[in-house]
C-alpha cells in the first residue's frame, strides 16, 4: 500500500525534479535556529564531502516559519573545503530549503524530509537536530555509512552523556522499550538518527501525522516504529551531545505527558509484536568510544525529596488508583526515612511502571491526569538513583542502568498479564 | 321520635355511607393503579437493567471511563444498575401521580398538573447538579495534581475550594433551575464569591507576605531563585 503523495512547495517541486534522484539525504528540521544551524550546515557539507565523496548527496532543510533568517543562514553557509584538507569532492552537495506543510512541530519537518527523500529515490537518510554544537562531520558517516554499506535500515544514536543527563531516559524509555521490545537501544528519544530509504517511504505510509507525532512524539516513533515493523537496527557512537539548552521553565510534568504519553499509545498499537518477545538483546554499536569527562550536572535531591514526599502525602488516592496495592505499600517506607536510606529498588520501579502503563490502557482515571500524577514518582526514582550512584563512575553508573534494564526484563510476565487481563 | 331518628342519625349515616361509595371505586381504582404500577416499576427497572447487562453498557462504560468517573464521584455502583434504579423511580413517581388522579379530587389534579409541568425543571436539575458532581471531581483532581507539583504545601486546600466552587455553581444554578428564590442564591452567590476571594486576599496578603514579596522580586527584578542550582536535563 502506498500512501498519498505529500504536497511540497513549488520551488521544491522544481528543485526536487532538478535533482532527479540521490543516494544520501540529511534532514534538518528548524525553526528559529539562525544562531546554530550554520554550524550543523558545515558539518553535514563536511561530513558528506569527507566521506562520501563520490556519492549523490542533498541536504534538506524542512523550516517551521522561522522568523530570525533560519533558511537564509542555511542558504548562505559555506565551507573552506581546502581548510579541510578536501580537494577531491567530485559529488556537489544539492541544497534544498522548504517550509513544511501540516501541525507545526518536529514530526510534520520530518514528514517533508521523508517525502523529499521518497521523491528523490534516497537510498540512505539522516536527520540532525538544528541546535546542534557538537555535531562534527564524522556523525554523518556514522549514521549514514551502516545503512549504505551494512544494509541496517536504522541507526540510532549513542551519544557519551553525564551519568545524571537524560534521566527519563534512564529510568523509563529506554529500560521500558528494551523489555517491550527486545533491544537494547540506548537513546531511543535521541533526535539525530539514520535510516533507509525504504523504512522512510515506510514511515510515510503510516497515519499519524494528524497525531500527536506529528508535534512531539517523532523521536520515540521512529525508533518504535523501526523496531516494531522488523527493520534491521544498530546504534552509532556519536561522542557528547551538546545543543542549545531547553527551555529551563519547561514544565517537568508536561514532558512526562508527552514522552510517556507517546510511549504507552505506541504499546496500545504494537501489542502484538511485544505481548510475545522475552527478554532484550544488546543492539550493534558501530564507532570508535572513548570516554571523556562530561560537564558536570547539579542535582537538588533534597528537592527532588520533598517533591516525591508531597505526592505520597496529598496524592496518595490517586496513587491507589493508579498503582497495585502492593505497589503503593512498597514506596511507604519512604514517607519518613533518613535520605541516606532514601532508595526506590528496581523491581519495585519496574513494577511501578508497568501498573501505570497499565493505569493507561484501561483509562483508569483521565490519561493526563495519570501522568502528571506521575511526576512526584519519577522525581522520587531520580532522587533515589543520584543517591545510590553519586559516589560511582559514569561506567558503573551504567551499570545500574543495566541492572534496571533486567528488572524489567524479569517483570514483563507481569505486564503481559495484567494488560491482557479482562476488564472487571 | 321515629322523624327524629331518621334525620339526625340515619341521615348522616345515609350520606355518609353514599359519600364513601363514591369514592369507593376511586380508591379501589388508586389501589389497583399503584399496585400495578408498582409491580410494573419493579420488573420495567429489573427489565431494563438486565437488558443493559446484556447488551454490555458496564463494559462500553467501562472503556469511555464513565465507570472510573463514577468511581471518583463516589458512586460504587455499576451504570447498568444505576439506568435500571432511574427507571424504575421514574415509573414510581407516575404511577404515584396517576394513583393519586384516580381519586379525582379537584386540589390532587391540579397539584399532579403543576407537578407534570415541574418535572422537566426537576430533570434539567438533577443533570445540572451531577455534571456539577462529576465536574467539580475532575477539577479539584487536576487542581490538586496541578498544586503538589508546583510544590504548593496547601494543595489538598486549594483542590478542596475549587471542588467547592463548582459544586456551589452547580448548586446555584439548579436552584435557579427550580424557580426558588431566584435572586437570593444570585447575589447570596455573588457576595459568597466576593468574600471568598477578598478571604484568599488578606489571608495571602497577610500569611503569606514573604512569599508575594519573594515572587514579585523574582518577577520584577529578575532575581535568581533562592534555591541550590538544578540543572538536571531530564530528556
Amino acid at each position: 500500500m502506498t500512501s498519498a503523495t505529500i504536497p511540497l512547495a513549488p520551488e521544491t517541486e522544481a528543485k526536487v525534479h532538478e535533482i532527479g534522484e540521490t543516494e544520501i539525504l540529511v534532514g534538518i528540521p528548524s525553526y528559529n535556529n539562525a544562531s546554530t544551524i550554520g554550524h550543523v550546515v558545515r558539518a553535514v557539507s563536511v561530513g558528506l564531502a569527507k566521506y562520501f565523496a563520490t556519492t549523490r548527496a542533498v541536504l534538506v532543510n524542512s523550516d517551521g516559519g522561522s522568523s530570525d533568517g533560519t533558511p537564509e543562514t542555511v542558504a548562505r553557509a559555506v565551507v573552506d573545503f581546502g581548510a579541510m584538507l578536501i580537494s577531491d569532492q567530485q559529488s556537489p552537495l544539492y541544497k534544498i530549503i522548504t517550509p513544511y506543510h501540516g501541525i507545526p512541530g518536529k514530526g510534520s519537518a520530518f514528514r517533508t524530509i521523508f517525502e523529499i527523500a521518497r521523491r528523490l529515490k534516497a537510498k540512505a537518510c539522516a536527520v540532525v537536530d538544528s541546535d546542534l554544537r557538537s555535531i562534527t562531520p564524522e556523525w554523518i558517516e556514522l549514521l549514514v555509512r551502516p545503512v549504505l554499506e551494512e544494509s541496517y535500515d536504522y541507526v540510532a544514536p549513542y551519544y557519551l552523556r553525564h551519568k545524571y543527563d537524560g534521566t527519563i531516559t534512564n529510568s523509563i524509555v529506554y529500560p521500558l522499550t528494551s523489555a517491550l521490545y527486545g533491544q537494547r537501544i540506548r537513546q531511543p528519544i535521541g533526535g539525530d538518527f539514520g535510516f533507509s530509504g525504504r523504512l522512510a517511504e515506510h514511515y510515510l505510509e503510516k497515519h499519524v501525522w494528524e497525531s500527536d507525532v506529528a508535534r512531539f512524539g517523532i523521536d520515540i516513533w521512529m525508533t518504535t516504529e523501526a523496531i516494531a515493523s522488523g527493520a534491521r537496527v544498530c546504534q552509532s557512537f556519536l561522542g557528547a551531545k551538546i545543543h542549545n539548552p531547553k527551555d529551563p521553565a519547561a514544565d517537568l510534568s508536561a514532558m512526562l505527558v508527552q514522552v510517556m504519553g507517546a510511549v504507552f499509545a505506541l504499546m496500545e498499537e504494537h501489542q502484538a509484536v511485544w505481548g510475545g518477545l522475552k527478554g532484550s538483546s544488546p543492539v550493534k554499536l558501530f564507532g570508535f568510544q572513548y570516554d571523556v569527562g562530561v560537564e558536570p550536572v547539579n542535582v537538588n535531591v533534597d528537592r527532588m525529596i520533598s517533591s516525591f514526599r508531597q505526592g505520597l502525602a496529598d496524592l496518595e488516592p490517586i496513587w491507589r488508583q493508579m498503582l497495585e496495592p502492593d505497589t503503593v505499600e512498597g514506596l511507604l517506607p519512604l514517607k519518613d526515612c533518613p535520605p541516606q536510606a532514601f532508595r526506590i529498588p528496581d523491581n519495585l520501579w519496574a513494577r511501578l511502571i508497568y501498573d501505570v502503563a497499565v493505569s493507561y490502557h484501561r483509562r483508569a482515571m483521565p490519561r493526563e491526569h495519570l501522568l502528571k500524577a506521575f511526576t512526584p514518582l519519577y522525581l522520587g526514582r531520580t532522587a533515589a538513583f543520584v543517591l545510590e550512584t553519586q559516589g560511582l563512575t559514569s561506567l558503573e553508573a551504567e551499570g545500574r542502568i543495566d541492572s534496571l534494564c533486567q528488572a524489567f526484563d524479569d517483570r514483563k510476565p507481569y505486564l503481559v498479564e495484567r494488560w491482557q487481563a479482562p476488564l472487571a | 321520635m321515629k322523624e327524629f331518628w331518621e334525620k339526625a342519625l340515619l341521615g348522616p349515616l345515609e350520606t355518609l355511607s353514599r359519600n364513601v361509595l363514591a369514592v369507593l371505586p376511586n380508591v379501589l381504582a388508586m389501589s389497583i393503579i399503584l399496585l400495578v404500577g408498582l409491580l410494573a416499576a419493579w420488573s420495567i427497572g429489573h427489565v431494563v437493567e438486565r437488558l443493559l447487562r446484556v447488551i454490555g453498557l458496564d463494559l462500553l462504560s467501562n472503556r469511555l471511563g464513565v465507570n472510573a468517573a463514577l468511581t471518583r464521584g463516589g458512586v460504587k455502583t455499576d451504570p447498568s444498575h444505576l439506568v435500571g434504579r432511574a427507571a424504575y423511580w421514574l415509573v414510581v413517581v407516575f404511577t404515584a401521580m396517576a394513583a393519586l388522579g384516580a381519586l379525582n379530587l379537584q386540589p390532587i389534579n391540579q397539584f399532579a398538573q403543576s407537578f407534570l409541568a415541574y418535572i422537566p425543571h426537576l430533570v434539567t436539575a438533577a443533570l445540572i447538579l451531577v455534571a456539577g458532581y462529576l465536574l467539580s471531581n475532575f477539577v479539584s483532581q487536576a487542581v490538586l495534581i496541578a498544586a503538589v507539583n508546583a510544590g504548593l504545601p496547601p494543595a489538598r486546600l486549594v483542590a478542596t475550594c475549587s471542588r467547592w466552587g463548582v459544586q456551589l455553581v452547580a448548586v446555584a444554578m439548579a436552584l435557579e433551575e427550580l424557580g426558588i428564590a431566584r435572586n437570593i442564591v444570585a447575589e447570596g452567590f455573588g457576595i459568597m464569591l466576593g468574600g471568598v476571594v477578598l478571604a484568599v486576599a488578606i489571608a495571602f496578603g497577610l500569611g503569606a507576605k514573604d512569599l508575594a514579596k519573594e515572587f514579585l522580586e523574582q518577577r520584577l527584578g529578575n532575581k535568581p531563585r533562592d534555591h541550590t542550582p538544578d540543572d538536571l536535563r531530564h530528556l
